[in-house]
């Protein structure tokens, strides 16, 4: 790359003498973006390549050793069977949690939507679990989760025989779920308030006057327009799925039996915990499958959607 | 949705309100109990009915201050998150500018660079950063927690959106009065930036202030800890089942967010929502 420094050919301006400058116009552009594109280039291009080279090395960090072992992290991370377990869990995990916070997400959006007074204070209400530390507030879950003398075992235990969540291999998972509905509903409902407030009024008076009934008006009127929002929410929910990591390592350390061990969990289980930098980073490849796989997803629905818009 | 002249009294209303409250229950039912149970001494926190306020007593803090190094995680937080942001500044302002309005060889290329790295989410990076902030000897370090968050695609992307809106004659005309590099950055750029950067500003803290996967990666003691990592720690070696204290500790975590959303509830949504538009 050559760059010629010619101030003057671009700005002719012969009547005032041109200010020195020791940054010529034709490389200001370069000094600005350089840092960025290398350090995106260290942090983040560079690190999808080292993950595939990775994955085909014993790596020995402390040692500085690097071993090509072949497929055989790849064969060790399948004959485990850790990985299919953790995309099961991801997936149940992401069931449990994306359709239920968004129907709860939206029917807060609605009720905010439809008052008078009073907005604001539920809008906070419910969006207080997004703004707190989630960590810390599993530490909190943990503690009602608790066995026999904890909240959820002395009501919810006491009347539906259902206790000790959080060693019990079937309900493991779906407690950490809870926790996860309850910091996202808020998030949920935030979409769908912004996205009721672009719902055209004129339609709905249109159809009140018309004397369809609210049922109807949701159904015909609010509904489509609110598919964007849909959208957004539910791709937002499942990468919040995907990335869960935080209740998991407070609430059940992924456990028990790997019964609620998700891929980002299981990432730094292999990665950091056993130190297995070539299995972590076959968990590393799945993940980016599923991010990339849920982006392509959201690029084919709002894709769909703006094609409806246009009809 | 309801145009009419409906009273804020009206049955429907008021059944809105009950229901919108019986959920927040739910919501807020934590935080309660987690504040009640840091303010109750030890051995009453399972006694009662676990929702009312007995005896009040400060002792599970003084056990946290005495015991926890709090005070150092939350200024290893502090500088954690403000490093993160002024970095950002410096990195991701002048590229988004010059991405926005500057014309040169290479901007095709570079912008499709920073819509590729903001397709990746960053607990796909992580095993390789980690190997790679291992060979600079760089764990169990604050700048492992900060180094790989200053370049941060998505701020760009919203910067450039900001930039893009502003009419294109307001740059041209500083630059022809012969406004030097970083002249025009600092004196016309950066105050324009100004309400974007709150936004974003507001996304940065939030979201390194509260992160735990991160630094369970890269921190191996409590030296550079930041509160989620340090009280996790701590919970687990010291205080396994002194519930008192483990509450108290939440609360000291949970409360500067809190506080800052109380206090600046509309920014705090807006930012916070942003993370959303992390994928878009």
């Amino acid at each position: 790359m050559t760059i010629v420094v010619d101030d003057a050919a671009i700005l002719a301006e012969p009547s005032r003498p041109l200010p020195r400058r020791w940054l010529s116009r034709r490389l200001e552009p370069y000094v600005f973006v350089s840092p960025l594109l290398v350090l995106i280039g260290i942090f983040v291009l560079a690190p999808g390549l080292l993950t595939v080279v990775l994955m085909f090395f014993n790596v020995d960090i402390l040692a500085g050793t690097w071993k090509f072992t072949g497929s055989r992290n790849i064969q060790q991370a399948i004959g485990r069977g850790e990985i299919a377990n953790s995309i099961m869990v991801t997936i149940q995990y992401a069931l449990l949690t994306v359709p239920a916070s968004m129907v709860l997400g939206l029917l807060v959006a609605l009720g905010i939507n439809g008052l008078r007074v009073g907005g604001s204070f539920w809008r906070a209400a419910y969006f207080l679990p997004v703004a707190a530390t989630l960590v810390a507030m599993s530490i909190v879950w943990r503690w009602m989760f608790l066995a026999r003398r904890g909240l959820v075992d002395q009501t919810v235990g006491k009347w539906m025989g259902l206790t000790d969540w959080l060693n019990s291999s079937d309900l493991s998972l779906p407690a950490v779920a809870i926790v996860g509905n309850w910091q996202q509903i808020g998030f949920v409902a935030i979409v769908y308030l912004a996205g009721l407030a672009g719902v055209p009024k004129h339609l709905l008076e249109a159809a009140r006057i018309d004397g369809a009934s609210a049922w109807h008006r949701f159904w015909h009127v609010t509904w489509p327009a609110l598919g964007p929002a849909t959208v957004f929410a539910a791709v937002i929910s499942s990468i919040q799925a995907l990335r869960i990591f935080d209740t998991i390592a407070t609430m059940t350390k992924g456990g028990p039996a790997g019964s609620s061990e998700t891929l980002t969990y299981l990432l730094w289980k292999r990665g950091i915990y056993y130190f297995d930098i070539g299995g972590g980073a076959v968990v590393t490849v799945v993940l980016l499958a599923f991010a990339l796989l849920a982006t392509w997803i959201q690029k084919r629905a709002s894709r769909r959607l703006e094609r409806a818009g246009s009809r | 949705m309801t145009s009419r002249s409906t009273s804020p009294f009206a049955p429907g209303q008021i059944a809105i309100h009950l229901a919108l409250a019986a959920g927040a229950v739910f919501m807020l039912l934590p935080f309660w109990l987690m504040i009640r149970a840091a303010l109750t001494p030890e051995a009453e926190i399972f006694s009662g009915n676990m929702l009312t306020l007995g005896t009040v007593t400060l002792d599970n803090f003084r056990r946290v201050f005495a015991e926890v190094p709090i005070i150092r995680y939350y200024l290893n937080g502090i500088f954690v998150v403000v490093a993160i942001f002024l970095g950002q500044i410096v990195i991701c302002v002048p590229a988004a500018y010059a991405l926005a309005r500057l014309h040169f060889a290479g901007r095709e290329l570079s912008l499709w660079i920073v819509l590729g790295a903001l397709m990746i989410p960053y607990q796909v990076t992580a095993i390789p950063v980690y190997v790679i902030l291992a060979q600079f000897g760089l764990i169990d370090t604050r700048s492992a927690l900060i180094l790989p968050f200053v370049a941060n695609a998505f701020g760009v992307f919203l910067l450039r959106q900001f930039f893009l809106a502003i009419p294109g004659s307001v740059f041209e005309a500083a630059r022809l009065d012969g406004a030097g590099a970083f002249h025009m950055l600092f004196s016309v750029v950066l105050p324009m930036a100004r309400p974007a950067l709150v936004t974003f500003g507001i996304f940065s803290f939030v979201s390194h202030w509260n992160d735990y996967f991160w630094p369970s990666f890269v921190l191996r003691s409590d030296a550079a800890a930041t509160i989620p990592f340090g009280i996790v720690r701590f919970l687990d070696a010291e205080l396994g089942s002194d519930y008192g204290p483990q509450m108290a500790a939440a609360t000291l975590a949970v409360l500067p967010l809190l506080a800052g959303f109380l206090l600046a509830q509309r920014q705090f949504i807006n930012g916070i929502a942003m993370s959303a538009g992390q994928v878009e």
